[in-house]
């Protein structure tokens, strides 16, 4: 067993993560960053972003109802956010932009501050048109500059407390080696901050369960360790997606220069009839399931038309904004069959459920209810988790963190019997013969995603019935995975995070009981009107009971 | 097998294998050979293709990952 000890931990080398250990490293905490990757090329920003939504006052104006207005409207997560929390990321976006232009991220690829995409014709645009390709090497290197540690193949699988409920440190395995080594480690305050939960349901490619529109690393392990060590979680009921190209799952849709059309290259809405480099097309941003539910209606196929496109937009497209977003995947495929966009429209998907932007509920310093742990990102529950957000709130906790430390003493990691516990785990998988394969697991959890707790139609008795059998599956998965190597020991964790992540989306699922937004019920086909406005918060607490509460929307 | 090494051209630096988010990619140190050992577990992303500093990898998009596409109809 290896032992490390900081005050600060951040669990996930993404950009929650990485703003975490720089604000925090900024005002000399020791912080170690652990990544089940690597923090160069890790998560869903990996290979690039190419929008950061922000406010930039003097482009902008003063007038904060319009532009809280605006901005809230256009998320791409619904209306299920806070709204003190959102003032947090739009008043602190700037500098945000102007910290990363300093470490070298090219924040103004023009030259001036230039807003395009993911924009409502008529409306302010407040989506600053970057080049993030390097971002996540730029972060690592600012981190470590600022003195943090960075642990790259290390998995953490648990957060530990104390016997007063605080934050006492974290466990897991290090996957550096064939062999898997387990890791604890000793820390005042952690942040959780691993992004969605890609493959909890099946893909769109249901036979290639990683492909994915975001980093199918992305498994949900934040919101799982953090319901287990009795974090309130929130808004596990509104299963969302992403839309994009059907069969190369790929987010990044704003990148997209063209309009969302019928096959006789009619807009799907009123939106805009004409492709617009300006604001792209929002179709797909105030309404996520359009492909799908065009698909339902017997409306579809649906295309990302681009045949209207400038050609000079067109090639800013394909091998400038693509590239800056990390997508450019895209453009190789286009290129290697010889697709011309100018001829050819691409049919989009509405792809299925990935919970982000679904989670962990904080406060506006990123606390979550347990006392020293964070989190950032798409694994938070009531604020948009994408790139913005994940840095104002990975920037917040860590700056809030390093306050916290100082005010709590040294305490001793404890946790004896459950470090034992999973030991006595991993090296049952790793010395089983014979035993199950994770994939074997994943296959039957997606199964039961899809069907028991459906993006479509639920109802208590598949609710309840999909519970139990999941609790079933969790049994045998103990029992009998088995694992090779320490990526098939990566592999298997995930599935246990997300096997013990469908709970609170079971429960929380069936203690609703009407029908509202994305939540279906065939049993309570109605609004219940006495839950406008609130969101529903799931917690355990030590005794293992599950409190279930509504709140209103802040 | 989504990354396809140029085994004349890679210089067997692991590089590739230690960014790819998905740990596709394995060094056998022992053998000197670049390994696309998960390749169903590939994200096709370009990280390894971005970084190699040799340009040794090239992406292959699987008939599974297949772009529908439509010839606009003209009237």
């Amino acid at each position: 067993m290896h032992k490390y000890k900081c005050e600060f931990l951040c669990v996930g080398g993404g950009i929650g993560g990485l703003m975490a250990a720089i604000a925090a490293g900024k005002k000399g905490i020791d912080v170690i960053v652990a990544e089940k990757a690597d923090t160069r090329r890790s998560g869903s920003g990996s290979n690039g972003n190419d929008h950061f939504h922000c406010y930039i006052p003097e482009c902008h104006g003063t007038d904060m109802s319009r532009v809280y207005r605006e901005i809230g409207a256009s998320f791409d997560a619904g209306p299920w956010v806070d709204s003190n929390l959102t003032a947090v990321w739009i008043n602190r976006s700037f500098e945000i932009i102007k910290m990363w232009e300093e470490m070298g991220i090219t924040m103004r690829p023009t030259g001036e501050w230039r807003f395009e995409g993911h924009g409502m014709p008529g409306q302010q645009l407040y989506n600053l048109k970057f080049d993030g390709a390097l971002q996540k090497k730029c972060l690592t290197a600012e981190a470590k500059k600022q003195g943090a540690r960075i642990l790259n193949r290390v998995v953490i699988h648990d957060i530990l407390t104390g016997e007063d409920g605080r934050v006492t440190g974290a466990l897991g395995i290090d996957i550096n080696n064939e062999e898997p080594e387990m890791v604890v480690i000793e820390c005042k305050a952690a942040l959780l901050a691993t992004g969605m939960v890609s493959r909890m349901y099946p893909s769109i490619t249901p036979a290639y369960m990683f492909n994915t529109p975001c980093c199918p690393a992305t498994t949900g392990d934040a919101q799982a360790m953090a319901y287990r060590a009795g974090a309130k979680l929130v808004n596990m009921d509104m299963l969302n997606g992403h839309a994009g190209p059907k069969y190369l799952a790929r987010g990044g849709k704003g990148t997209w220069i063209g309009v969302s059309t019928d096959i006789r290259g009619r807009s799907i809405t009123s939106y805009n009839s004409k492709p617009s480099r300006a604001t792209g097309d929002i179709t797909a941003d105030v309404w996520p399931t359009c492909y799908r539910d065009r698909l339902k209606q017997g409306k579809g196929p649906t295309f990302m038309n681009c045949t209207e496109t400038p050609v000079e937009d067109l090639d800013y497209m394909l091998h400038t904004a693509m590239v800056s977003e990390g997508i450019d995947s895209i453009t190789d495929y286009c290129e290697h069959y010889g697709i011309d966009l100018t001829k050819d429209m691409v049919e989009f998907g509405t792809y299925p459920i990935m919970m982000g932007q679904r989670g962990i509920e904080i406060d506006d310093h990123a606390r979550s209810s347990i006392p020293g742990l964070y989190a950032a990102g798409n694994c938070t529950g009531n604020v948009n988790g994408s790139l913005a957000g994940a840095a104002a709130f990975g920037m917040v906790a860590g700056e809030d963190a390093a306050e916290y430390v100082k005010t709590v003493d040294e305490a001793p990691v404890g946790n004896e019997d459950l470090i034992n516990e999973r030991q006595q785990l991993y090296d049952a998988f790793m010395s089983r013969r014979d035993g199950a394969h994770w994939k074997e697991a994943a296959s039957t959890l997606q199964n039961l995603m899809n069907e028991y707790a459906s993006a479509d139609q639920q109802n208590e008795d598949m609710l309840r019935a999909g519970m139990v059998y999941m609790g079933q599956l969790r049994e045998n998965c103990l029992n009998e995975l088995a694992c090779a190597n320490s990526h098939e020991l990566l592999r298997s964790i995930e599935v246990l995070n997300m096997i013990d992540l469908a709970e609170p989306i079971f429960l929380c699922s069936e203690n609703r009981k009407e029908t509202r937004g994305p939540h279906v019920r065939a049993d309570y086909s109605y609004m219940d009107i006495t839950l406008n406005g609130k969101f529903q918060t799931i917690y355990k607490d030590k005794d293992g009971t599950v409190h279930l509460e509504y709140r209103f929307k802040k | 097998m989504p990354p396809v090494i140029d085994e004349k051209k890679c210089k067997k630096c692991g590089y590739c294998a230690a960014i790819c988010p998905l740990d596709v990619l394995y060094l056998d140190k022992a053998a000197q050979k670049l390994l696309v050992r998960y390749p169903d577990e590939c994200w096709h992303c370009k990280a390894c293709m971005r970084d190699c500093p040799v340009k040794a990898i090239t992406i292959r998009y699987p008939l599974s990952h297949m772009m529908l596409h439509y010839p606009k109809e003209v009237e």
